[in-house]
């Protein structure tokens, strides 16, 4: 008969973390946070101009930038993180497409001086000039996720909900 | 790590946010059922498998989701261009690294 070995990891290893982790990062401090709860929206439309008419205001313009929650993805698609509670638009007979994605992904704060320095142990992007405003689709290590500049030393890392406690936990393992 | 520009981000972003598409330009026939058995073989599998220049496909998969086609040099790795699906490709590009 086969012996199968228990698992190795704990029950915690298996989810995010609910408090924030904290620590320095290359003696910086730096806070790992659950990010408060969102609406999500998926955003899609070849005319900008007909997707803009339609919930009636400014989409960010170049690709890799956001605006008011809104982040542009890329030609034809737009992330939306608004505040909980906020309408899914109704937008029917348009040739667009918004759809409620909320459930999808979970969003994590990085915050303070060693922000970057948290980040760019596992994101190859070249964060020394990713300015506030910034926001697009990358990768963590092996994991894609969307990552929003919100201030200097504050990024908002969205992640599909599967991979989030192994993100959580990677990220979170270089904060010492 | 290789930088390769993406044409519809507008910047240089790292090489693992990329996935390779095989090589360009190769148009689906119109009418396939027209087509003889050998030149259905050659649409499918026959390709330059070039020395040098080489255009092909590449998908920002790990970003704006985009397809773009590529010049890129097989034998340094080098990329000469990159540019929007549907664009010719770039009539003159000389090999600028690498061995020949």
């Amino acid at each position: 008969m086969i012996e199968i070995a228990p698992l190795a990891i704990g029950a915690t290893d298996l989810a995010t973390g609910t408090a924030p982790h904290t620590g320095a990062v290359n003696g910086l401090s730096v806070s790992l946070s659950p990010a408060e709860p969102r609406v999500r929206l998926s955003l899609r439309a070849k005319d900008v101009g007909v997707l803009s008419a339609a919930l009636g205001r400014a989409l960010p313009e170049r690709i890799g930038t956001q605006l008011d929650g809104i982040a542009r993805l890329g030609p034809d698609e737009w992330h939306a993180l608004l505040p909980e509670g906020s309408p899914v638009p109704a937008v029917s007979g348009q040739p667009l497409s918004v759809v409620d994605v909320t459930a999808r992904s979970v969003g994590f704060t990085v915050e303070g001086p060693g922000a970057v320095a948290a980040l760019i142990r596992g994101c190859p992007l070249d964060l020394a000039n990713f300015a506030p405003g910034r926001a697009t689709r990358t990768v963590f290590e092996t994991v894609e996720i969307q990552l929003w500049a919100m201030a200097p030393d504050r990024f908002h890392v969205e992640v599909w909900r599967s991979f989030a406690p192994w993100l959580w936990h990677s990220i979170a393992d270089g904060i010492v | 790590m290789i930088l390769i520009h993406c044409p519809y981000c507008e910047e240089d972003r790292p090489e693992v946010e990329f996935t390779y598409g095989g090589e360009a330009h190769i148009a689906r026939p119109l009418d396939p059922s027209a087509l003889t058995d050998s030149e259905w073989e050659g649409y499918l599998y026959i390709r330059s498998n070039t020395r040098g220049l080489h255009a092909e496909r590449w998908r920002h998969a790990h970003g704006c989701a985009r397809f773009f086609n590529a010049v890129r040099d097989t034998v340094s790795d080098r990329f000469e261009v990159t540019y929007k699906t549907g664009e010719a490709r770039p009539a003159k590009i000389t090999q600028t690294g690498g061995a020949a």
